[in-house]
C-alpha cells in the first residue's frame, strides 16, 4: 500500500512536470514570412490617406500600385491631395478618373525615377538620372519674402524630403510636376525676344536638329542638346539689327545650310551636346559644341558663369556671361539657356607652348620657396589632392611630386628657371601614373618634346614611361635614365633629340616623343604612365608642344628664362 | 517531527537573514562618493568647480571648432571628412545630423548648475568657508554657464533654459525652448553675478588663464553685448579689461625691428601668454581632440586656399616680410594644415599625438581691442575703431596688400574691415561663423549680403545657387535641434526652417 502510494506520488510528480514543461513549451513561435518589415512606397501612401489618397487613386488607375509595392529602388515625388486637386482644376476636371489614363501614366512616370536620390544630392541643375518619362527633373532653392524652399522643376516645393522606405525614397511635393511640351527649337521660336537667333536656326537647318524628340532621334549623342541663345538685344548690341545683318557678316559661302559656312559654324558653336543646365556648365571647364571639334570653355567667377573667358599667350580675353534669369528652361529634348553677350568662334593658329611643369599655382603660392629656396617641398594626397592641375595614382605609398630649385645643383642648374618636379614612379612602392592638365593648346598638329635631366638612382635603375595626351599614346617612350646623345643640332634632331637649354652638357636634353593631333582648342590631359623600372629621380623640367612646321630647336632657354633665338 | 522541521526551517531563515545580508542591502555605493557625503567642506566646493572646467577638456573644443568654422570660408574638407560634416558645409543641414547635438554643452551647464545649487549648503558644515569665497566659486560657475548659453544662443537661437541641476532621475525636466531674449537675459544675469563676485587673480599665472577671473567675465560680457548690439555696454566692458593693466599684446617684432621668433611659441604653442584671457588648458595628461581631427593623416579639415591667397597674402618681392599670423602660425601654406593647433614651432615641426595639447583660445586681449573697435564703429567713432585695428595690424606686421582705408564715417565699411582683421587674428579659433553672422544680422539683417557673399564663395560650383538661396532664409543661420533631443523632450519644438 505504501509502495503504491509512492509510485502514485512519483507519477503525480512526473505528470505535473510534463504539464509544466507543456505549458512553457507550447507558445506559438512567431514565424516571419516576409524578408523585411520595412514599409514600401504604396503601403506608405496607404498609411496617410489624408495626404495621398488622390495620388493613390492614380496609381490604381494606371496599374502601378503593385509595382511600387514590390522590391526596387525608386525615388517618388509624391504630390499631396491638394496638389492633385489644383491639377484637376487646371484641367477643368472634377475627379481623377475623368483624366485620360495614358496621360496619368505619363504623369506617374514623370514623378518617378529608378534610382534612390536623397535631397542632399540636389544641385542647382538636373537630377543625376532621368525620370521614367524620359525628361530630366531639375532642383533648386528659391527664396520668397525671406522664406527659402526647395523647388523641383520650378513647379513644386518640397514639403517633406527623404522619407526612406523599403523600396525607395519619397519626397512630398505641393504641386503636380508637368513635363515640358516643347522642343528646344520650339521654345526659342515661341519666344519673341530671340527672333533673329530663331531665323538663323531655321536658315542653317539647325532648327530641325533641335526639334527631334529623344525617342525619335537616330543619333544617340544628339538626343539631348543645349542651346546658348543670343537674344535680339544682345545681337543688336553687337551690331546686328536683324537677321540680314548677321547673314551678311558671317555667311561666307552663301549657303547657311552648308556645315562649312561660317554662319552655320557660328550657330553650331552655340549648341552644346547633352542637357546642360547652368549648374552642369559651371561644374565642368569645357563643353563640346556642334561645331566640329570646337569647344567653349566655362568658368564660374563669383556667381557669374563666363563662356570663353580664357588667357591665351598671356592675354586675358574676357568671357560672355550667361543670363541666369533667362536660362535653365527645360525642353523635351534639352535645355535652352541664354547668353547675355555676343560671342563667336575664334580662329586661332597653332602656336608653340613651352610648358614649365613646375610652374603650378599651388607652388607659386609658396613665395619663400618658388624659384627662391633650395628647400625641397613634397606633397601627398592625404588631405585631398593639393593640386588643381596635377593628379597621381592613389595608394598608401603614393608620394606626390617633389619641387626643387637650385642655381648651383648639378641637377637643376641648367634647367629652365633652375627648377623641376621630381616624379617618383614605378611599382610596387611608387605611383604608376601622373596626370597633368596642360595650358591652353590651339587645335593643330604638334611635335611633343619632354625636357629632363637624366639621372639614375642606382647603377641599374631604369624608368620607362609612355606619354598619353587625352588618352592617345605618343609613339616614343620617355626614359628618365637615358642621357641625350652628343652631336650637332641636325644630327640630334634626326635622332629625335635636342639641346633645349643654354648649356651643351648632355645630362640635360629634350626627347621628341612624336606628333600629336590636338583636336580641340582646350586644356588637355597629359598622362605619364610608367611601363617598367622604378626610381625616384625622374627629373622633369618642361614639356613643349611645337607646331610641326615651326623651328623645333630654337629658341633655347637660359636658366633665367631668357630665350636664345636661332643664331 | 513536523514541528521540529518547521522549527529548524525558521531557525535557518533567521540565521540567514541576520548574518549574511548586510553587504547586499547597503544602498550607498562603496567605491564612490554620493552627494549626501560630498558637499561638506570648502575643498569639496573647489573640486566641484574644477570639475566644471575639466568638463571643457573633452570633445567640446572639437564641437566649438565645427560650429564656429565649417559654415564659414576658412576651412576645407578633406578625403577623411565625414559625410555629416560635408552636408553642413554644403548647406544640407538636417536634424538627424549628429553635429547638431548639444549634449557636451549641457553637460557642462549641469555641472555648473550643481555647484550653484549645492555649494551654498557648505556654509553650514564648513565654518572656514567665507561668504566671499563661496561667492567667488559661484561666480566661476555662473560665468561658465553664461558662456555656455552664449554658445548655444549663437548656434541654435532658441534653446531650453536649464538652470536647476539634474541630480536624480525624478528631477529630469521636459523643458520647452526659451526665446532668444530670455536666454540673453539669463546670460546677463549670470554674468552680472559673476562680475560682482569673481576674483581678479588666483595669484597663479596658469589659474588666471584657465579659470574665470573678473576680466574673463568682462570679456564674455563684451562679446554678448556686441552680439545684442548694445555698443555702449560693450565698450564699457572692454574698457574694464583694458584698464586693468593685466593684459597686453605679445609683440610681433622686437624693438630693433627684427621679427619676434618666439611669438608663435609664446602665444599658441605654450599658451597662457600675457595676452590670453581665457583658455581651455589641455596638457600632456589631457590632450585636445585635435590630433586625429586636424593634424595626422586622418585630419578632417585643412585651411582653405583663401586663407593664404586673400586673407594673409604674401609679399611677392620679399618673402621674409610676412604677417606673423599667417604661414606657420595659423596655417601651413604648403598644404593648409591648421598650424595653430598642429604646429610644434614656427619652422615646420608638427605636434605628435602626445604633444597635441594646444590650448583652445576662448578670449585673447586682441579680441577685446577688436570688439571695442567694432562697437566704436557702430557708435560713430570710426576713426578710433580704425586706430585700434592699426594697433593689431602693426603688432602682427600685416601686409600692405590687406590694408584698406575705409571711410571712418561709414560704419558698414569700417566693420567689414574689422571682420577681415578678425579673420586674420582669430583664424581657426572657432569665431569665424559667429563673426559673419553677427556682422550680417546687425540692424535686422541690413547687411545679409556679407554672409551670402561668403557662403557662395566657398560653395561647390554646381550647388552655388542652391546654397545662396538657402542662406537668404535667415532662419537657416541657426542649427536645428537634434532629432534625439526632440524625441526625448516632447516639449521641444523644431526650429522653423527645419520643420
Amino acid at each position: 500500500m505504501k509502495r503504491i502510494s509512492t509510485i502514485n506520488r512519483l507519477i503525480g510528480i512526473m505528470i505535473s512536470f510534463v504539464l509544466l514543461i507543456g505549458i512553457w513549451e507550447c507558445k506559438q513561435e512567431a514565424l516571419v514570412y516576409t524578408t523585411t518589415s520595412d514599409t514600401n512606397i504604396t503601403a506608405y501612401l496607404d498609411k496617410y490617406p489624408e495626404s495621398f489618397s488622390e495620388f493613390r487613386k492614380i496609381l490604381d488607375l494606371t496599374g502601378t500600385a503593385s509595382y511600387l509595392n514590390a522590391y526596387g529602388a525608386y525615388t517618388l515625388f509624391a504630390p499631396t491631395n491638394d496638389a492633385i486637386k489644383a491639377y484637376l482644376v487646371e484641367k477643368g476636371k472634377t475627379t481623377i478618373d475623368q483624366v485620360d489614363v495614358a496621360e496619368l501614366k505619363d504623369l506617374v512616370r514623370f514623378h518617378l525615377l529608378s534610382d534612390t536620390i536623397r535631397s542632399n544630392t540636389f544641385t542647382d541643375g538636373k537630377l543625376p538620372s532621368l525620370t521614367m518619362f524620359g525628361q530630366y527633373l531639375i532642383t533648386g532653392a528659391k527664396n520668397v519674402a525671406g522664406i527659402t524652399k526647395v523647388v523641383v522643376n520650378r513647379q513644386a516645393n518640397i514639403l517633406q524630403a527623404d522619407i526612406t522606405l523599403g523600396n525607395g525614397i519619397i519626397h512630398v511635393i505641393d504641386h503636380v510636376l508637368i513635363p515640358a511640351k516643347f522642343s528646344v527649337a520650339q521654345l526659342i521660336e515661341n519666344n519673341a525676344k530671340y527672333s533673329i537667333f530663331n531665323l538663323a536656326l531655321k536658315a542653317t537647318g539647325l532648327y530641325d536638329t533641335l526639334n527631334i524628340l529623344p525617342a525619335n532621334n537616330p543619333i544617340t549623342n544628339r538626343k539631348f542638346l543645349t542651346v546658348l541663345a543670343e537674344s535680339d538685344s544682345v545681337l543688336k548690341a553687337a551690331g546686328f539689327k536683324d537677321y540680314a545683318a548677321l547673314k551678311a557678316k558671317y555667311c561666307t559661302t552663301g549657303d547657311p545650310k552648308s556645315i562649312t559656312d561660317s554662319l552655320h559654324l557660328f550657330m553650331a558653336y552655340h549648341i552644346l551636346y547633352d542637357a546642360k543646365y547652368l549648374a552642369d556648365i559651371a561644374s565642368s571647364q569645357s563643353q563640346t559644341t556642334l561645331a566640329p571639334l570646337e569647344i567653349v570653355t566655362s568658368n564660374l567667377v563669383g556667381t557669374t558663369i563666363l563662356i570663353n573667358d580664357v588667357t591665351f599667350l598671356g592675354i586675358h580675353e574676357p568671357g560672355a556671361p550667361l543670363d541666369r534669369a533667362a536660362s535653365d528652361n527645360s525642353a523635351t529634348n534639352g535645355v535652352f539657356n541664354s547668353v547675355s553677350q555676343h560671342y563667336i568662334l575664334k580662329i586661332r593658329k597653332p602656336v608653340r607652348v613651352d610648358w614649365d611643369v613646375a610652374d603650378q599655382p599651388e607652388i607659386r603660392k609658396l613665395t619663400s620657396i618658388f624659384r627662391k629656396s633650395t628647400t625641397t617641398v613634397s606633397w601627398t594626397k592625404t588631405a585631398g589632392n593639393p593640386f588643381v592641375d596635377i593628379d597621381w595614382q592613389d595608394g598608401a605609398m603614393a608620394f606626390g611630386p617633389v619641387y626643387s630649385w637650385s642655381l648651383t645643383s648639378t641637377i637643376t642648374r641648367y634647367m629652365l628657371y633652375s627648377d623641376m618636379l621630381m616624379l617618383q614612379s614605378g611599382g610596387p612602392n611608387r605611383v604608376l601614373w601622373w596626370e597633368f592638365r596642360t595650358p591652353l593648346i590651339v587645335r593643330g598638329k604638334y611635335k611633343v618634346w619632354v625636357g629632363y635631366r637624366n639621372q639614375k638612382q642606382s647603377g641599374s635603375s631604369t624608368n620607362v614611361n609612355q606619354i598619353l595626351v587625352d588618352g592617345v599614346a605618343l609613339p616614343k617612350l620617355l626614359e628618365f635614365t637615358v642621357a641625350r646623345p652628343v652631336g650637332t643640332d641636325a644630327e640630334l634632331e634626326a635622332q629625335g633629340w635636342k639641346q633645349y637649354s643654354e648649356n651643351a652638357d648632355a645630362v640635360v636634353g629634350a626627347r621628341l616623343l612624336g606628333v600629336i593631333d590636338i583636336k580641340t582648342t582646350d586644356r588637355h590631359i597629359l598622362r605619364i604612365q610608367n611601363i617598367s623600372g622604378t626610381q625616384n629621380n625622374n627629373n622633369l623640367d618642361l614639356i613643349q608642344f611645337i607646331p610641326i612646321n615651326d623651328d623645333q630647336v630654337y629658341p633655347r632657354f637660359k636658366p633665367d628664362g631668357t630665350l636664345i633665338p636661332r643664331p | 517531527m513536523i514541528q521540529k522541521i518547521k522549527y529548524l526551517t525558521l531557525l535557518a531563515f533567521t540565521v540567514m537573514l541576520t548574518t549574511s545580508c548586510n553587504k547586499w542591502l547597503e544602498l550607498k555605493p562603496e567605491d564612490g562618493i554620493i552627494r549626501q557625503n560630498f558637499w561638506k567642506t570648502k575643498e569639496d566646493v573647489k573640486s566641484a568647480v574644477i570639475g566644471c572646467y575639466s568638463s571643457l577638456l573633452g570633445p567640446m573644443a572639437q564641437t566649438l571648432f565645427i560650429w564656429g568654422e565649417i559654415r564659414g570660408d576658412m576651412v576645407s574638407s578633406t578625403i577623411t571628412s565625414t559625410s555629416e560634416q560635408i552636408d553642413i558645409m554644403n548647406g544640407n543641414i538636417t536634424s538627424s545630423n549628429t553635429i547638431t547635438k548639444w549634449g557636451t554643452i549641457y553637460q557642462t551647464i549641469n555641472y555648473c548648475n550643481t555647484v550653484i545649487d549645492f555649494a551654498p549648503q557648505v556654509l553650514v558644515t564648513d565654518k572656514t568657508l567665507t561668504e566671499v569665497d563661496l561667492n567667488a566659486y559661484l561666480a566661476e560657475a555662473h560665468a561658465l554657464r553664461g558662456l555656455m548659453y552664449f554658445y548655444l544662443l549663437r548656434t541654435f537661437g532658441e534653446v531650453p533654459l536649464q538652470i536647476k541641476s539634474t541630480s536624480s532621475d525624478n528631477q529630469l525636466e521636459q523643458l520647452a525652448k526659451s526665446s532668444q531674449e530670455d536666454v540673453y537675459n539669463q546670460i546677463i544675469k549670470d554674468l552680472t553675478f559673476a562680475e560682482a563676485n569673481a576674483v581678479t587673480t588666483y595669484n597663479n599665472h596658469d589659474y588666471d588663464k584657465g579659470r574665470i577671473t573678473r576680466y574673463t567675465v568682462n570679456a564674455i560680457q563684451a562679446d554678448v553685448y556686441l552680439w545684442m548690439e548694445k555698443y555702449a555696454e560693450c565698450i564699457d566692458a572692454c574698457t574694464k579689461v583694458i584698464g586693468s593693466g593685466q593684459f597686453g599684446l605679445i609683440a610681433g617684432k622686437n624693438p630693433d625691428g627684427i621679427v619676434n621668433s618666439q611669438w608663435f611659441n609664446t602665444v599658441f604653442y605654450n599658451g597662457n601668454s600675457n595676452e590670453s584671457i581665457f583658455e581651455f588648458q589641455f596638457d600632456s595628461q589631457q590632450v585636445n581632440p585635435f590630433f586625429s581631427f586636424l593634424i595626422n593623416t586622418t585630419k578632417q579639415f585643412v585651411g582653405s586656399s583663401f586663407v593664404m591667397d586673400e586673407m594673409y597674402t604674401v609679399d611677392p618681392l620679399d618673402d621674409t616680410n610676412k604677417d606673423i599670423r599667417g604661414d606657420l602660425s595659423s596655417i601651413r601654406g604648403s598644404d593648409g594644415l591648421i598650424w595653430k593647433f598642429a604646429g610644434a614651432n614656427n619652422t615646420g615641426s608638427v605636434r605628435t599625438a602626445t604633444s597635441s595639447y594646444a590650448h583652445w583660445f576662448v578670449y585673447r586681449y586682441s579680441d577685446i581691442l577688436l570688439m571695442k573697435a567694432e562697437a566704436l564703429a557702430w557708435t560713430g567713432k570710426g576713426q578710433e575703431a580704425l586706430d585700434l585695428v592699426k594697433v593689431i595690424r602693426n603688432r602682427a606686421n600685416a601686409l600692405p596688400a590687406t590694408e584698406k582705408a575705409p571711410d571712418p564715417i561709414s560704419s558698414v565699411d569700417v566693420s567689414d574691415y574689422i571682420m577681415e582683421e578678425r579673420a586674420r587674428e582669430f583664424a581657426f579659433e572657432g569665431k569665424r561663423w559667429y563673426d559673419i553672422l553677427r556682422n550680417s544680422k546687425r540692424n535686422k539683417y541690413a547687411h545679409i549680403q556679407f554672409l551670402i557673399d561668403i557662403v557662395t564663395k566657398s560653395a561647390p560650383s554646381n550647388r552655388q545657387q542652391y546654397i545662396l538661396n538657402k542662406y537668404k532664409d535667415i532662419r537657416s543661420h541657426y542649427l536645428p535641434i537634434n532629432l534625439y533631443e526632440l524625441q526625448t523632450d516632447k516639449n521641444l519644438v523644431q526650429n522653423p526652417f527645419y520643420q
